[in-house]
């Protein structure tokens, strides 16, 4: 166990911004913190990393309790936080160096760590430019340089793609894969449901400062009723039509609106098969059909009756 | 008018550090305006009986310093201070007397046998008020030295006694007034030359907040997307500074009025309202030029202290302008703060209120609105070509 | 570890050259200002004839030595006066216009009529009370010995005399120099400002990078004080610029005692550097408001210790001696000049240590401000 939290309670005045939460993180795991704005993510984070006083509970890194002058700890964590946090007057080298050099003392393993960390994210034909002339994406790129260069046992990132250009998403992502696959454990916030979906192995919901469901992707799904999510893109259908697919075996909801026909199935038998039959055999005429697997949106929703998406 | 709006909101989310430097250097403003009127221009000795600090120290007694004493006790205020070098030191450096007389033994005799004998002096130099101790002294023994030497076998307290009495006619002073009130115009002739100072700094530290958040490169850009016209924004912009100076112009002239009220209610005031409220506006242009060109923050605290410290030291503020020299004069003559200090020394002096008196006021102050209209050209200038690379 | 932070916020700290040049140019064009304000009372140009006039009457006619007195002040290049002789009317009007600065009645007593107190009017009235005096004086002597007359009229015209300088072993006391020294420390406590950017980039709650700073296994203060160092070592170079400026082109006398001097340098940046991380540590709320708060505080303190006039720093020490000394840039400036002027150094070491204390009270509290703690909200 690499990282443990007990009974974390944290209250700005009146707003408790974090309920009595516990977690796990597991050697090589990516560990995944979903939730919407406001859940508590960054919260949760900063108190685990003894950034933030927090009113209970207890946090355990690396088997040990962590305190803000856990020196051999904080050796062994590299933080990628949520605002872009480098010194606008280095360079990216600069930058990349300085920040290397508050974990590595040794000068010449610090020079090799920084090239590799350089070209681990791409940003190798900007060495010599100056944060002010970087775009989002490669902003974040160095953001992420910072925090990795030095090979920490435990990385933490909190909403490391906000504002970022697909291509630079897509790199960073895999980045963290990679890393992962180096040997490194892996705390990844997000309110983007597809990256933690795509990338973590192990997923947490948090809702208003509590963790609603903890598990794999296939574990959170496998929580809620519903299995598939069928939606038929018409114009022609009717309350009659309505009425009668919820009839129909297995439907958990039948929605029409806005020429969307959303239709949500339980667990058992595939029922698209079903639905397909009954708009045959009712000559309904429709422009699409398709049928979806559960998202951890899904999950989100049937839990907290809201969107993950804001 | 929305950018003007927009103006006033930042202004209003930044009212409290606005008011900070309102309200310290109004404090200073006023300190310094009571201790001028209080400790008198120099040079008021003999009309307003002002009087030095002089440690005497004799190392014998006689007669003639008795007199001499006495005499030098109509423009001096004894102070005792031990005859120890350190103490004396000491005095010198607090100012508890800015003047040490010390008589040698033997002084008296020997000046009685017209021995080149002299006083010993330790004052701190350079100062006016000093110099009446130096002519005071000289006077008496010059005048003594005429009896001496014609007068033979005069004792010393015959002496003292001629002089006594030859030295109390004085000659007799009248001030006119034309009839009118005679308001003293010192309190506000200082309060409203440090205004140049005072407000200025209010000026440049206020506006450059504003003019920081206005010029932020994003905003900026938004601004000029916008289907009004840049002319027009810089317009509004001008106009939300110059409503900000002109309520920290009126807060603080408003205090002046209220503290001097006795000597507020004459012409003169109309003319320092006048004035000021012209230098206002010439402040204005002042700072949105250097707000608009200085990029980095810590600069501006350095280019304020420049313009509003040093403009005002070479202008005649804290200096009067009798003791600048000719060439300082000419290079302030570049600043808008001398001609302001002129104008305002002028008025502080006026007493009848013709055009022929008022028209070097109002060509002063006409020279003030062009250094104005020249700052706010350059920084329209500026701001126009400014392009992002 | 030291090194590797040094190097790093020196080569940041250069990077804003546009604050470094402001900062190190406005003391050097401050004091060249200050320099050309008093530039004059060192040559005593100062003088130009006095405009008066004299009601040319019967009085004025009969009264000969008067007359002649007068002239003889009112002519040549460097005459006193420049005297008109006008009827009452005319010297009305002249005075209405301030085209003259007083006019003469020769009435008993001679009468001087003025519409102000200034200068100038003083002057006159002071040759008048002279003449009185001195004419007092001559007819006094005429009544015992009346054949003196001729002696007596070499006598009057050959002014001696009877004050000689004492010189003193130290500094002559110099109101100029005054302003000088607080110029210096102006300039010392205007570091503030490096101090305040210091605690901006070690306080997570204020900044970015200081959060991740946080987040290192650095040892905070440690941290603090090695970035610290590079700020100090920037300020106190634009300290010394200035007092190179001053001794060496402006010629401005410190007294020998050159290190003390550099010393107390040193100790004044590090007092304006922990008084602006003191601000800005304890202060907490936004930039606007901790750097309205810097210079304010700078600038009372600049006026109390007599900045623009240095009466001020007198009336204060006779009125209220203890806000002199709780006023640390009136500390550093005293500091400056008992080094110019005592021999011993028993006043200036007094200032040194006073300057000490407060140096540990700004540290200490910015110290308890900032020790590794963790906070109530980022």
């Amino acid at each position: 166990m690499i990282v443990r939290v007990k009974n974390l309670v944290k209250r700005y005045g009146d707003l408790v911004a974090l309920d009595h939460l516990s977690l796990t993180v597991n050697e090589g795991e990516i560990f995944g913190l979903l939730g919407p704005n406001g859940s508590g993510k960054t919260t949760a984070i900063n108190c685990i990393l003894s950034l933030l006083k927090y009113d209970k509970g207890e946090v355990e890194i690396f088997g040990r309790p962590m305190a803000p002058d856990a020196y051999d700890i904080k050796r062994d964590i590299g933080i990628v936080m949520q605002n872009v946090a480098v010194y606008n007057e280095l360079t990216v080298y600069g930058n990349i160096d300085y920040f290397c050099g508050l974990y590595i003392k040794d000068k010449n393993e610090r020079k090799r760590l920084v090239e590799e960390a350089i070209d681990f994210v791409g940003l190798r034909d900007f060495t010599k430019f100056y944060p002010k002339k970087l775009s989002g994406g490669l902003l974040r790129r160095l953001n992420i340089a910072c925090g990795i260069a030095h090979k920490p046992k435990l990385i933490i990132l909190d909403e490391p793609t906000v504002a970022v250009d697909p291509q630079s998403r897509n790199r960073i992502l895999e980045g963290i894969m990679e890393l992962n696959r180096q040997g490194a454990t892996v705390i990844y916030t997000s309110h983007y449901m597809e990256e933690v979906e795509r990338i973590c192995t192990r997923i947490m919901i948090l809702d208003k400062g509590r963790a609603i469901a903890t598990g794999t992707k296939d574990e959170l799904k496998a929580m809620i009723t519903m299995n598939e999510k069928i939606t038929v893109e018409s114009f022609g259908i009717t309350d009659e039509h309505i009425s009668e697919i919820r009839k129909l075996p297995n439907i958990i909801s039948v929605e029409y609106k806005d020429n969307l026909l959303v239709i949500k199935s339980g667990k058992g038998k595939n029922s698209f098969e079903t639905v397909l039959d009954f708009i045959r055999k009712n000559e309904i005429r429709f422009d699409k059909i398709y049928s979806e697997l559960p998202t951890l949106n899904d999950v989100f929703l049937e839990i907290t009756g809201k969107e993950l998406r804001d | 008018m929305q950018v003007f709006k927009l103006c006033l909101n930042i202004i209003k989310k930044n009212l409290h550090i606005m008011l900070i430097y309102v309200i310290v250097f109004l404090a200073v403003s006023l300190i310094m305006s009571s201790s001028m009127t209080g400790t008198g221009k120099a040079g008021d000795i003999s009309f307003t009986g002002k009087k030095v600090d002089v440690a005497f120290i004799s190392e014998e007694e006689s007669a003639l310093i008795d007199g001499f004493k006495h005499e030098l006790g109509k423009i001096a205020n004894f102070v005792e201070i031990p005859d120890e070098t350190e103490a004396l030191q000491d005095a010198l450096y607090f100012r508890k007397v800015s003047y040490i007389v010390r008589v040698p033994e033997g002084f008296s005799e020997g000046f009685m046998r017209s021995e080149d004998v002299r006083l010993e002096k330790t004052a701190v130099p350079n100062s006016v008020d000093n110099i009446y101790i130096d002519l005071c002294i000289d006077k008496y023994f010059n005048t003594a030295r005429l009896y001496v030497r014609n007068l033979k076998d005069i004792s010393q307290e015959a002496l003292a006694r001629y002089l006594e009495s030859d030295l109390a006619p004085a000659a007799s002073v009248e001030m006119i007034t034309n009839g009118k009130e005679n308001n003293d115009h010192t309190y506000a002739n200082y309060f409203y030359n440090f205004l140049a100072y005072s407000l200025l700094s209010v000026i440049i530290l206020g506006m450059s907040a504003l003019i920081f958040v206005f010029n932020d490169r994003d905003l900026r850009m938004r601004n000029e997307c916008s289907p009004v016209k840049s002319g027009s924004i810089n317009m509004q912009f001008i106009l939300a500074n110059l409503l900000f100076t002109v309520s920290a112009w009126f807060v603080m002239v408003l205090l002046c009025f209220l503290l001097n009220f006795k000597n507020s209610l004459s012409m003169n005031t109309v003319y320092f309202l006048l004035s000021s409220f012209v230098f206002v506006f010439c402040c204005c242009g002042l700072s949105y030029f250097i707000g608009n060109l200085i990029k980095s923050k810590g600069a501006i605290g350095a280019v304020c202290n420049i313009v509003t410290l040093g403009f005002c030291f070479i202008s005649g503020v804290f200096v009067p302008q009798e003791y600048l020299g000719s060439f300082v004069l000419k290079i302030a003559g570049f600043t808008p703060t001398y001609w302001y200090v002129k104008a305002n020394n002028e008025i502080a002096k006026l007493t009848e209120f013709g055009f022929q008196n008022v028209k070097p006021i109002l060509s002063d102050l006409l020279i003030i609105i062009g250094f104005g209209l020249a700052f706010f050209t350059a920084a329209l200038v500026a701001v126009k070509n400014k392009r992002y690379a | 570890m030291f090194v590797h932070i040094f190097a790093y916020r020196l080569k940041c700290l250069m990077r804003d050259w546009e604050t470094i040049l402001w900062t190190m140019v406005f003391p050097l064009v401050l004091g060249t200002f200050f320099y050309m304000a008093f530039s004059n009372l060192y040559t005593n140009e100062i003088f130009n004839p006095i405009n008066i006039a004299v009601i040319n009457d019967e009085q004025y006619a009969k009264n000969k030595s008067f007359r002649e007195a007068l002239e003889e002040v009112s002519t040549g290049d460097e005459r006193l006066f420049n005297l008109s002789e006008t009827t009452i009317d005319e010297a009305n009007e002249l005075l209405n216009e301030n085209l003259i600065d007083g006019y003469i009645v020769v009435e008993m007593p001679i009468k001087l009529v003025v519409n102000n107190s200034g200068i100038n009017q003083s002057i006159v009235k002071s040759f008048i009370d002279n003449y009185i005096h001195a004419s007092s004086a001559v007819e006094t002597i005429l009544s015992i010995e009346p054949e003196q007359i001729q002696k007596i009229i070499d006598d009057i015209g050959n002014r001696e005399t009877y004050v000689s300088e004492k010189k003193s072993t130290g500094g002559e006391p110099n109101t100029i120099l005054l302003y000088f020294y607080t110029l210096i420390a102006m300039t010392c406590f205007y570091g503030g400002f490096f101090g305040m950017r210091e605690i901006n980039d070690i306080q997570a709650d204020i900044s970015s990078v200081a959060a991740r700073v946080n987040a290192a296994p650095v040892h905070k203060i440690k941290a603090f004080l090695f970035s610290a160092a590079a700020s100090v070592l920037i300020q106190l170079v634009e300290v010394l610029v200035l007092i190179s400026y001053l001794v060496f082109m402006l010629k401005l006398d410190f007294g020998s005692k050159t290190g003390f001097v550099l010393l107390t340098a040193f100790i004044g940046t590090i007092t304006g550097f922990s008084f602006g991380a003191f601000i800005s540590a304890v202060v907490k709320k936004s930039e606007g408001i901790k750097v309205a708060v810097i210079v304010g505080v700078t600038m009372i303190c600049c006026f109390f210790a007599g900045m623009m006039q240095h009466e001020i720093k007198y009336i204060i020490s006779r009125k209220a001696p203890v806000l002199s000394y709780v006023n640390p840039l009136n500390l550093l400036t005293d500091s400056f000049y008992s080094l110019y002027y005592y021999d011993t150094f028993s006043r200036y070491f007094k200032n040194i240590i006073l300057l000490t204390v407060f140096i540990a009270v700004f540290c200490s509290g910015t110290y308890l401000m900032i020790r590794r703690r963790k906070y109530a909200s980022i």
